[in-house]
């Protein structure tokens, strides 16, 4: 298991170093830079301090090299947008976008795990038809439209806040106050995210828990007086666990890209939305802060993942170990 | 059919019919709530939404929309152009001598002044606000601050009073001060001095040492949520009817990125103003709101800004190209202008919300606009004559017109992506161009590549909208000169390239140094004239500009120029304002 968690930690800070390299290195080499922002009428000599204040005079090379250098003391330098240190702008997004990835993994988690158990156990009753319908609905709408149309709700109806981490009046909050207030505006963006995810937890679990269903050691329990309940959830659901934890690394993964939109529509000030500015104004080492950032989550999405797909099935550490 | 199909089939239609039900009917409320016109009220916020976030309050150090908008919120001029009106105002400066020739400036400035801390406003500020602003290595609006080739000149008579002397006559005269916003000198002088001027008022500034002259001060920035402004409890102006101003407490900058979002949230109550103009896609569900009572649109007028399209006409870079032979050609830029069809343009780009026009400056800018200028109808026989007449036909029958060494009229024409106007605008241009024989290909790009190729004259057509940054051309000389950094077709030539340009640079330079209004009037027709009849650029349709706000909100003057609707915060009120 040691070994196992040694590989997989390895993997995670590769994987940073690479996705943020690479985006060093491919926003250097897109068309324009930050100097673009000046405008036609630019003078040379502003141009020339810019480019050199972000190290853009150097060869692509050498400016990764210098950049890595400061990244491994956690110096990601400073953004051109926001004028201050990226590490403690993406540190606050990622916190926001975590805050956003956790809730609405909770949600997908619970909602569609639970209704997967109910429509894969067989003869679960004629609703079970609508919940699939419904899951399939919210697998086959992306996460752009889903937030487009509950901001549209929440706006109509004023149920929920229409967008924003919290009220205009947060900052004279107390902190159970500001708590609840941040709950209410997570509602509408946590949806929007979790909707598509739970409805892959809820097919997949449906799914992996109807192959199970059909099991002679669950026959047999049911013939030995077994309680119907037990046998579902004691005996049934934790044998089909195997391909949802399997899945569970990419589920945040494509919490993360869907963040992107979600954030960005419900005017949620995490990652996604910085990522997003970032490369508009070509803010180079912001936008390497942000990939880290990103391959950081799915990293630890991928080793929770892992840790899960271990503790149900022990073959993967010993396969790997 | 299967079972399950048919349920599929019967949830989706139900949520349909749901939907729609219950969208007609919240679209169809009652107009009840229509505000009242009142007498301003003191008290209460104002949300404003903003769809990119402000990063700092120095105004003289970065030229952007977002600082301009927390200058106007929160300092003051000397002077100021009304938005509205376009006259000029006294401001911190309640009156002034100018000698005859234009040269001399007596600025006396209003007395028992505070700024936002308490601390007396004295000349030393202004005459500290000049020598930043005029500093070319600190400042971005240096380059307005010029009379004759010389920074102006500053003195300080005595604490109430200024001298300002230009090393020759300017145009705009007094109005060019209305970029210099007077900043604080006991707060910014030590970074000034410490070479730190351009980092200083950053939005992690400690609200108490970022003070103003302006109605609002600093209160709090929460990073990607929102900007507050506080009620200037010092603030120097007063109502006609001596009430004390600003009206509104607060100010709220929500930052929403998303304009579909943004207009949700106008919708909804949630924001109580559109910082930004509204699209001409937004403006049929505004209308819907308005009719419900919760929302004001405003007409702002004609925008001064215009979509053009011009081709890269810098010799060195093109002088191989052989296409360059007939593109320099007036007349193959005439019948490119004959070609289209600005009604139908006007029609199909904006769905009808925008003016045909001719030239750079529009309706909108009433008090520079000449209607009498040379204009290219719609007219596809004259187009083709007009390239004829410069050799340029369809020889090889494939509708294309050719020189006649063959060289045919394609162009890669690139504008930028993500744009609605843009991706409506660029099939009709396609097509209109196509029905005389000139092929555009259409390359859209990233705002950052096509500002890099445009720079770079790497490129054979453009397609976009240049922003105006002020009505009075002699404040836009940079798109006027040969030698402008905004001289789309031709940027910052050494010496005028054509004998045209050379005579335009005449004009134009004796425009911006007579003070004279009639003959600056007269100067500048000559200008357009010569414009038109050359038509380096072509201009197709302006829009008509829209501002939405909540019906709650009161002393709304609107302005085709930015902030449509904040430039006159200290008079905005609101209802029912919670004291």
């Amino acid at each position: 298991m040691g070994r196992f968690l040694l590989r997989r930690l390895l993997f995670a800070a590769l994987l940073v170093a690479a996705a943020s390299s690479s985006a060093l290195v491919l926003t250097r080499l897109a068309p324009g830079d930050v100097t673009t922002d000046l405008g036609p009428g630019a003078r040379p000599e502003e141009v020339r301090q810019l480019r050199e204040r972000f190290d853009l005079d150097r060869g692509i090379a050498g400016h990764w090299a210098l950049w890595m250098g400061r990244a491994v003391r956690f110096d990601f330098g400073e953004s051109y947008l926001y004028n201050q240190p990226v590490r403690g702008l993406v540190a606050r997004a990622a916190v926001n976008t975590g805050i956003l990835a956790l809730s609405a993994l909770v949600v997908a988690t619970l909602c569609g795990i639970g209704l997967g158990v109910v429509t894969g156990w067989p003869a679960s009753g004629r609703w079970v038809d609508w919940l699939r319908a419904l899951s399939l609905l919210s697998l086959s709408v992306p996460p752009l439209v889903t937030s487009l149309v509950l901001v549209m709700i929440a706006a109509r109806t004023g149920w929920f806040p229409v967008g924003g981490m919290t009220s205009t009046s947060a900052a004279a909050l107390t902190w159970t106050s500001w708590l609840a207030d941040t709950s209410w505006h997570l509602v509408v963006p946590a949806l929007a995210l979790a909707l598509p995810i739970a409805a892959t937890f809820e097919r997949l679990q449906a799914q992996s828990l109807s192959e199970v269903a059909g099991e002679t050691y669950l026959v047999a329990a049911s013939a030995r007086g077994v309680p119907a309940a037990d046998v579902r959830w004691r005996h049934a659901w934790p044998a089909s666990w195997r391909p949802l934890c399997g899945v569970f690394g990419m589920a945040v993964g494509s919490l993360l890209s869907g963040s992107f939109v979600v954030e960005h529509v419900t005017a949620w000030p995490g990652l996604g939305r910085l990522m997003y500015e970032a490369l508009r104004a070509r803010d180079i080492y912001l936008v390497a802060g942000c990939a880290a950032s990103g391959a950081l989550f799915l990293a630890v999405g991928s080793l929770i993942g892992d840790l899960m797909l271990a503790s149900v099935d022990p073959r993967v550490t010993e396969n790997e170990g | 059919m299967s079972r399950f199909s048919r349920v599929a089939g019967a949830s989706v239609t139900l949520l349909v019919v749901l939907g729609g039900s219950w969208y007609f009917r919240s679209a169809t409320g009652d107009a009840s709530r229509r505000s009242t016109i009142k007498a301003p009220e003191h008290g209460g916020q104002l949300v404003a939404t903003v769809r990119s976030e402000p990063r700092t309050f120095n105004r003289i150090a970065v030229r952007s929309a977002s600082a301009e908008l927390l200058s106007q919120l929160t300092q003051a001029r000397l002077v100021r152009v009304n938005r509205s009106t376009f006259e000029l105002e006294p401001w911190l400066a309640e009156r002034w001598e100018s000698s005859p020739d234009g040269l001399s400036h007596t600025l006396h400035l209003r007395q028992g002044v505070a700024w936002s801390d308490g601390t007396p406003f004295t000349a030393e500020d202004v005459a500290f606000s000049f020598r930043v602003g005029t500093d070319p290595k600190v400042s971005a609006v240096a380059s307005s601050l010029v009379a004759g080739g010389k920074p102006i000149a500053f003195q300080v008579i005595d604490p109430g009073t200024v001298r300002l002397a230009f090393a020759a006559p300017l145009g705009p005269g007094l109005r060019a001060l209305d970029v210099l916003p007077i900043l604080p000198r006991h707060k910014l002088e030590p970074a000034y001095t410490a070479g730190m001027f351009q980092q200083a008022w950053s939005m992690q500034t400690t609200p108490a040492d970022v003070v103003g002259l302006g109605p609002f001060v600093f209160a709090s920035y929460e990073p990607g949520q929102r900007i507050v402004l506080d009620r200037n409890p010092h603030y120097w102006r007063t109502a006609a009817d001596g009430a004390r101003l600003p009206y509104l407490d607060r100010i709220v900058l929500e930052v929403v990125p998303d304009q579909n979002a943004e207009l949700l949230r106008l919708q909804s109550g949630a924001s109580d103003l559109l910082q930004d103009e509204i699209r001409s896609d937004d403006y049929v569900p505004i209308k819907q709101s308005e009719q419900r009572g919760t929302i004001a649109m405003i007409e702002l007028g004609v925008s001064p800004n215009v979509d053009a399209l011009w081709f890269c006409m810098k010799a060195d870079k093109k002088r191989a190209d052989p296409r360059f032979a007939f593109v320099q050609r007036k007349e193959f830029r005439q019948a490119l202008s004959h070609a289209v069809d600005r009604e139908n343009f006007a029609q199909t780009v904006f769905l009808g919300e925008a003016v045909p026009v001719w030239g750079p400056i529009t309706p909108g800018n009433r008090e520079w606009f000449t209607p009498n200028l040379p204009r290219y109808p719609y007219d596809e026989k004259k187009a083709k004559e007009l390239l004829a007449s410069i050799g340029l036909e369809d020889r090889n029958g494939n509708g294309t017109v050719e020189d006649a060494k063959g060289t045919e009229a394609r162009f890669t024409l690139i504008t930028q992506r993500g744009l609605g106007w843009n991706e409506r605008a660029m099939p009709l241009l396609v097509e209109q161009a196509a029905k005389i024989g000139v092929a555009f290909d259409v390359a859209p790009l990233e705002s950052g590549a096509l500002f890099q190729r445009m720079v770079a004259c790497d490129y054979d057509a453009i397609y976009m909208r240049p922003l105006a940054t002020d009505l009075d051309p002699a404040a836009n000389l940079d798109f006027w000169l040969s030698s402008g950094s905004a001289h789309l077709w031709d940027l910052e030539q050494k010496k005028p390239a054509t004998e045209w340009e050379a005579r335009l640079d005449t004009i134009m330079t004796e425009q911006a140094s007579t003070v004279d209004p009639s003959r600056r009037s007269a100067l500048f027709v000559d200008a357009q004239k010569l414009f038109a009849e050359q038509l380096p650029v072509l201009y197709f349709a302006a829009p008509r500009t829209f501002s939405a706000h909540s019906k709650r909100l009161h002393g709304v003057v609107p302005s085709i120029l930015r902030p449509p609707v904040l430039w006159n915060a200290d008079m905005l009120s609101v209802d029912a304002p919670t004291k």
